[in-house]
């Protein structure tokens, strides 16, 4: 520990210019949740830590044409105190409210999420369902970036050196519009995904599924979207027939790790189960708006 | 790089000198010398170091110090007011919501946050807001009552002279641990000690040599000395006389992962900062034998090399000729069950300090047993066991794990070659790879019966993996023969345990020392053969339960105080009901199923066949001060309140004068180990006779008679016997040099008789019983299980605290929960509390205890123990609730989702999709 650099600079562009010129290992502290451990653990060299939980639009949520603009160091408590985003996105609220205890959601942060890259990450499954995008800030300057293509492994992710996320856009919903998250542990609560399932999806006035977007998380080295899954659901009114295909569509999209939470073939079970839960619960959602 | 940061605490601005990045929990006990925040797992894992951060609780060992600048932090020694406890505490002491009190500074402050923004919280918000704090003790349930119950009035009322027993007392050592003052193994170190870390094996099974160790003291002035297997007088230690096994640090050979190699000793910091490969140890791996197919295979390698077979005791017991009467059986079921390593998941890891006093060595620790830690102390190092003296700190949970060695020969080596204290806390990780588990078994047994049900014959086979070293794995091996038939009588017994090593960590004593294990299986066996003859679960054991006159399968005779049929008795209306319930729920279809189930258990009290003797005293001083000087250490049982309770009704003087000193090894006689349910029973009955043997001497100064009241009044003892009054002036009484003026003694061994050939005597003096229904769901398409409710009848003889016996209930049913459901302890994948899960707040059932008080003569006041039945049945009667919701037999435990599932998908044939 004795090794380690501590900055807690005020804006973005001082913490990109802090992380630009590290040499050698660079941490962006945000919760801790993740790195702290990781850091006890000696996972991860000791060297410059940013710590960007003072940078204050790093921490607004900004309505933006409809949709929500979240500051990647959002906790899940503010999330989850949003009636806003709740109201629009109760999936993407629900997924990141499901990450560890009480005391875990006042840390933990949605970019944290994100950049920590765990393939079992709950709010990721939920952002890819709902399209999200994040800005990307480097020292080359501001980027969108869909939120599938950040983690590109466990652990690691796409962005360059230098570069942070530092919001992530959820767009505008159309009426009758709706998603939801489930995941499978098996204790109650505080426990790594086994699987993760969101589904979003929007109903036309007939009540037929017009779109649909569906991903999974922990079933592969990193969260999937699937849009064979997806394409069970649309053009239907979602009935039986639509929901077994999409949970032998989400089956059939597994590569699951085989461990101690559970067998390659439990978890591909589990996806199917939950994708069918998980869209019956965001038809319901998008019936009553 | 440390820079200055301040922040408020409890309401004070404080400015701290320190790295940004150390963590708050860090800060608050090092650096603000406040430890009633404590740490269990430095991982986010556990939340005992639950503090609030402007308002909001936070775990203290995820907040580096940098972010704390300028916010409010709150601690639990923040929360009493003017020296009075707050609403939240008061509500926690009267409900008994603390036992060990290692989560309760947690548990209060992630309490404390709900209700300053919901002052009446309905249950799931309770259960919600403390989901993220474990506790290993009290199976939460009087936690989120006391949380539930916070309004209600503070009731300081005290029970008068001789009504301290049956009372519904709150601990007597509640109050610190409400306001943080409690010590633990970590709370209390030197701030001029040196500390000891551990260097451990990555391996399971290697060959090593240390290499040139100069360049790490070169590159590191801070490390002071590095300790190898050469350093040690004696480098063997283990729980039995002529066993001493375990070697304190591996001498050239390591058979577990997270044995210990090296000690090294030094300042704090640099120890932080060595990184594990930069100590010279060069391993060489040797094949690992993992598991009992591997052990007990034919010309497997030997973990010990004088171990032939690697079998390490084998042991037996026959009664009448169980395989002829099998053969005549109208009914017989058999069957294999399998059980994990589990781990004890104490929220405390352990720690301690030692110091050099001449030729004396003092040793703070966190144990259940402080003689023994003593004796083996000293023969570790060559010392007489007089020159160790043994001070327990607070003990924040031992289930059992707490009985072996951990740091207390290392830190006790380092303080006497260097002649400074020495500390060392074990890390998460490494208090997981390095302590006892519970044993993983197979059992292989049959049971049999006549058409009506009565039991004739059992036959049991019990192998358990005993891992790389003794430690009570021959206790395991011969209490389970004992318990091999349940709580039932059964004339024709054969039965077999078995311990072999492997290359894992050491099995050791682990809450019902196997019973809990062969529990699984004769429960299982017991609904086999009701279905076989269409009978109640629960009416083929009441038909069977021991009763009075009846003999055991060790051909004990008991004679009173068998109480399972009276349990059973009070379990059938609920009983009844739950089945209703379960057919009325299961006909509106879904996903979910209902069950219920039973288990009925039996524990003998104390050691196997062995004495397990206690000595209790209580000395009046000549300032009219009451000391009950207690050796057996209260692991959060409530042991030094209900010792207390007992001896002062034993006395005749309130409860409240009494001032406690428990197990210091100066002080106090050896009441034994805090083991085997035994603390209430046979220290009980010491107590008892101390204070009978106090008032005893007291009345005869007074020439009074023995129905005689007696009054403590400042140095005045007032003796009332009908119109006669006198009084006993202490201060003119000849005086010890301790000030004691008068001094009573008791001590009690419990009357058994070793085992013979045939395993057959009186093994213990009394036995604990209890029967418990479980009402659980079960999500058929992803093998999920979800404990609903648990009814417990439990004969304890005699309730001496209410409040306990019903915290021992219900914290061993959330052990029986993990056991049956969620706990499998893997060396390498599950050394943290992140992978290996213990229930939460949020799994943990209504529990409804029903106490049944079947009085044992030989106990105080009909009393005798209850810290591990609570655990026996839960797991047989969760199983019984997921058999009946599914119809699947649970042969391996736990019965995590995947394994249930693929087990109903087995037995419904091909691939159906639930949904």
């Amino acid at each position: 520990m004795d090794a380690m650099q501590y900055e807690a600079p005020g804006s973005v562009d001082e913490a990109v210019a802090l992380l630009a010129a590290a040499d050698g290992a660079a941490w962006v502290l945000a919760g801790g949740t993740d790195l702290l451990v990781q850091l006890r653990a000696d996972l991860i060299e000791p060297g410059l830590v940013v710590d960007i939980k003072g940078i204050s639009e790093l921490r607004a949520i900004t309505p933006e044409n409809g949709g929500f603009r979240i500051g990647a160091a959002v906790t899940g408590a503010e999330l989850g105190e949003h009636e806003g985003v709740k109201a629009v996105w109760p999936g993407v609220v629900e997924a990141m409210e499901l990450i560890g205890s009480v005391q875990i959601q006042g840390r933990a942060t949605l970019g944290g999420n994100l950049c920590n890259a765990s393939p079992a990450a709950d709010s990721v499954p939920a952002l890819i369902a709902a399209e999200a995008l994040c800005s990307v800030v480097g020292p080359k300057g501001r980027r969108e970036v869909a939120v599938a293509e950040v983690a590109t492994g466990p652990g690691e992710t796409s962005l360059g050196p230098g570069e942070i996320v530092v919001d992530i856009l959820l767009p505008e919903r159309p009426a009758r519009a709706a998603d939801a998250y489930l995941r499978f542990i098996p204790r109650t609560e505080m426990d790594i995904a086994v699987v993760g399932v969101a589904v979003s999806l929007v109903l036309d006035e007939r009540g037929v599924c017009a779109q649909a977007r569906v991903a999974l998380g922990a079933v592969a080295p990193r969260a999937l979207l699937v849009p064979e899954a997806a394409a069970a659901l649309i053009g239907g009114t979602v009935d039986d027939d639509a929901l077994e295909r999409l949970a032998a569509a989400a089956r059939a999209a597994c590569r699951p790790i085989d461990d101690m939470r559970g067998t390659v073939a439990y978890r591909t079970k589990v996806a199917g189960v939950l994708a069918r839960r998980a869209a019956g619960i965001a038809l319901a959602r998008a019936r009553s708006e | 790089m440390s820079a200055a940061t301040s922040f408020s605490v409890n309401g004070g601005t404080v400015r701290v000198t320190a790295p940004p990045l150390k963590r708050l929990a860090d800060v608050l006990r090092e650096d603000l010398g406040l430890t009633g925040t404590k740490i269990g797992c430095n991982a986010g894992d556990c939340g005992a170091c639950t503090v609030l951060l402007d308002g909001r609780q936070v775990c203290a060992c995820m907040v580096p110090l940098g972010q704390a600048a300028g916010r409010a932090v709150t601690t639990v020694e923040g929360l009493a007011e003017g020296g009075r406890l707050s609403a939240l505490q008061a509500a926690f002491q009267r409900h008994g919501a603390a036992q060990c009190g290692i989560c309760t500074p947690g548990m209060l402050l992630a309490a404390s946050d709900l209700l300053a923004r919901d002052a009446a919280p309905d249950e799931p918000a309770v259960m919600d807001a403390l989901g993220g704090v474990l506790c290993r003790c009290t199976g939460y349930r009087k936690i989120v009552e006391a949380v539930l119950d916070v309004a209600a009035p503070q009731a300081d009322s005290e029970p008068a002279a001789g009504s301290a027993v049956g009372a519904r007392l709150a601990k007597l050592d509640g109050m610190a641990m409400l306001t943080g003052a409690t010590r633990f193994g970590a709370d209390a170190i030197p701030a001029d000690a040196l500390w000891l870390r551990v260097v451990r094996s990555p391996h399971a099974a290697a060959r090593f040599a240390v290499g040139d160790l100069a360049p790490l003291y070169d590159a590191n002035p801070g490390l002071v000395r590095v300790l190898s297997a050469a350093d040690l007088p004696c480098n063997g230690f283990g729980v039995y006389p002529d066993l001493k096994d375990q070697p304190v640090l591996a001498d050239g050979v390591v058979r577990f992962r997270g044995e210990a190699v090296l000690a090294l000793v030094g300042e704090k910091t640099a120890l932080e900062a060595i990184a594990d490969e930069a100590v010279p140890v060069a391993y060489e791996p040797i094949a690992a034998v993992v598991g009992l197919d591997a052990a007990m295979a034919e010309g497997a390698p030997l973990v010990q090399a004088d171990k032939p077979g690697n079998l390490l005791i084998d042991g037996g017991l026959r009664k009448g000729d169980a395989e002829a009467a099998l053969g005549s059986c109208a009914a017989r079921a058999e069957g294999v069950f399998e059980t994990a390593f589990v781990e004890h998941a104490y929220i405390e890891p352990e720690a301690g300090w030692a110091r050099r006093l001449g030729k004396r060595l003092e040793l703070h620790v966190s144990t259940q047993s402080p003689y023994m830690d003593r004796d083996e102390t000293a023969n570790i190092l060559g010392l007489a066991p007089e020159q160790v003296r043994v001070l327990p700190s607070a003990c924040g949970g031992g289930f059992g794990g707490k009985l072996d060695l951990s740091v207390q020969p290392l830190i006790a080596l380092a303080a006497w070659l260097l002649e400074r204290p020495v500390a060392c806390v074990y890390q998460r990780p490494e208090s997981m790879a390095s302590s006892t588990k519970r044993h993983p078994a197979r059992i292989r047994a049959r049971f049999g019966c006549d058409a009506g049900g009565i039991l004739q014959a059992v036959t049991m086979n019990a192998d358990f993996d005993t891992g790389a070293y003794a430690s009570w794995g021959p206790t395991v091996a011969v209490r389970v023969p004992v318990h091999a038939t349940g709580p039932y009588h059964v004339p024709h017994v054969s039965a077999r345990g078995r311990a072999f090593f492997s290359n894992a960590p050491p099995a050791g004593a682990f809450r019902g020392f196997g019973v809990p294990q062969s529990a699984i299986a004769h429960e299982a066996l017991m609904d086999d053969l009701a279905a076989q003859l269409g009978l109640d679960r629960l009416a083929i054991r009441l038909r069977n339960a021991l009763r009075p006159g009846q003999a055991t399968a060790s051909g004990q005779v008991l004679q009173a105080s068998v109480g399972l049929a009276p349990c059973l008795e009070a379990l059938a209306p609920p009983w009844s009901a739950a089945l209703a319930d379960a057919a009325a729920f299961n006909k509106t279809g879904g996903a979910w199923r209902r069950g219920v189930g039973i288990g009925c258990m039996w524990y003998g009290i104390g050691n196997t066949g062995l004495p397990n003797p206690s000595t209790m005293a209580l000395a009046l001083g000549r300032d009219g001060a009451l000391t009950f000087y207690n050796g057996a250490v209260d692991i959060g049982q409530g042991s030094s309140t209900v010792l207390s309770q007992i001896c002062a009704d034993a006395l005749g003087l309130p409860l409240g004068h009494f001032q406690l000193v428990v197990g210091d090894t100066d002080l106090t006689a050896d009441a034994g180990k805090t083991s085997a349910s035994r603390q209430t029973f046979v220290s009980g009955k010491a107590a008892q006779l101390a204070g009978e043997d106090l008032r005893g001497q007291i009345l005869r100064l007074a020439n009074a008679g023995p129905d005689a009241e007696i009054a403590l009044d400042g140095t005045a003892l007032r003796v009332t016997d009908g119109a006669a009054r006198h009084v006993i002036e202490l201060d003119s009484l000849p005086a010890a040099a301790d000030g004691t003026v008068l001094r009573g003694e008791g001590s009690f061994d419990p009357p058994t008789t070793p085992l013979d050939d045939n395993g057959q005597g009186n093994p213990y003096a009394t036995y604990g019983f209890a029967a418990q229904l479980a009402v659980a769901d079960v999500d058929l398409a992803l093998g999920v299980t979800k404990v609903r409710k648990i009814v417990a009848a439990h004969d304890v003889g005699r309730a001496i605290n209410p409040i306990q016996v019903e915290g021992q209930i219900h914290g061993g049913i959330a052990q029986g929960l993990g056991l049956a459901l969620m706990e499998e302890y893997i060396p390498g994948q599950t050394e943290n509390l992140h992978d290996y899960l213990i229930p939460t707040v949020g799994d943990v059932p209504e529990i409804e205890v029903i106490v049944v008080e079947d009085a044992e003569p030989l106990g105080p006041f009909g009393a005798k123990g209850v810290g591990e039945p609570g655990l026996i049945p839960t797991a047989p009667a969760i199983l019984g609730a997921i058999r009946h919701a599914t119809g699947v037999r649970i042969a391996r435990v736990p019965a995590l989702p995947h394994r249930l599932r693929a087990a109903i998908l087995a037995q419904a044939g091909p691939e159906d999709d639930t949904p």
